[in-house]
């Protein structure tokens, strides 16, 4: 492999790091804004 | 409901941090000069040093916001610890893998038992386990304070990766160790534009899961009361 490669790949191993972090944070508020909705609807329903 | 309010400045701050890595990637590949000896590959110093350097950043703030928590019992400092116990562990694990990778094309192989690399992997699994054992079925309380008290020991190891190269025998460079690393100009301002940037994402990072996790901490709480 030539030196620009094995640049690119660390490069790329950076930003698919990255972006798999931000996908889990994304992933996570999803999880809890499904849970404020489910306690507001709890809460509207009292 | 006041739980899902984020502060109006994180995404400003994400944003910056956007910018700023566009700016350090341009720096990167456009800006920066080929360094005669390694060649294009030494490239990848640019973002492997602020990715070590903001890790140790993070595991420092674990350790401080432990001692907060500890002293004040204010779950903002668990929450902070371990938000940056996270980001720490991804920043070094991508430190780990880019040097890993670097290594492979300088070296000749993917992974040496080196002072400065042995520490840092050593490092990584200490925080690693650390964010297991926060996932642990605790009371609240029980788990705030092991979770506080490990985060502190912990830190022991961080000293240990920022002074190896310089204590022991490394073929890792201690980087400014000497008076102004013996960088070119255009190269000194590129690290340093790279540093600034990434120090962005880790704050917009740390900040946005310290956010969601005493989110997630105050639902747990209004859970329990709505069930008593």
């Amino acid at each position: 492999m030539e030196s620009t490669q094995w640049l690119l790949v660390a490069n790329a191993a950076v930003w698919l790091g990255i972006g798999a972090y931000l996908f889990l944070l994304a992933r996570s508020q999803q999880t809890l804004d499904r849970r404020i909705r489910h306690m507001e609807m709890l809460g509207d329903d009292k | 409901m006041r739980t899902n309010r984020l502060s109006p400045v994180m995404p400003l701050v994400g944003l910056v941090a956007g910018l700023a890595l566009a700016l350090c990637q341009y720096m990167i590949f456009v800006y920066a000069p080929v360094e005669q000896t390694m060649g294009i590959v030494q490239k990848i110093f640019y973002f492997h040093m602020p990715l070590a350097w903001w890790s140790l950043i993070s595991f420092f703030t674990v350790f401080a916001a432990s001692i907060a928590f500890l002293r004040t019992r204010n779950w903002k400092w668990d929450a902070l610890s371990g938000a940056a116990a996270e980001v720490g562990v991804l920043f070094s694990g991508l430190a780990l893998v880019t040097g890993s990778i670097w290594g492979r094309h300088s070296w000749g192989v993917w992974w040496t038992w080196d002072p400065r690399l042995t520490t840092t992997l050593v490092m990584w699994f200490v925080y690693a386990g650390y964010l297991v054992l926060r996932t642990l079925d605790l009371p609240r309380e029980r788990l705030g304070t092991v979770s506080a008290v490990v985060g502190i020991v912990a830190f022991l190891d961080v000293p240990l990766v920022f002074l190896s190269a310089r204590l022991w025998r490394s073929i890792h460079p201690a980087v400014f160790a000497s008076r102004g690393g013996g960088l070119e100009p255009e190269m000194k301002t590129t690290v340093i534009a790279c540093i600034v940037a990434f120090g962005f994402l880790w704050a917009a990072l740390t900040w946005l899961r310290a956010a969601q996790r005493r989110m997630a901490a105050r639902i747990d709480v209004l859970a329990t009361e709505t069930t008593i």
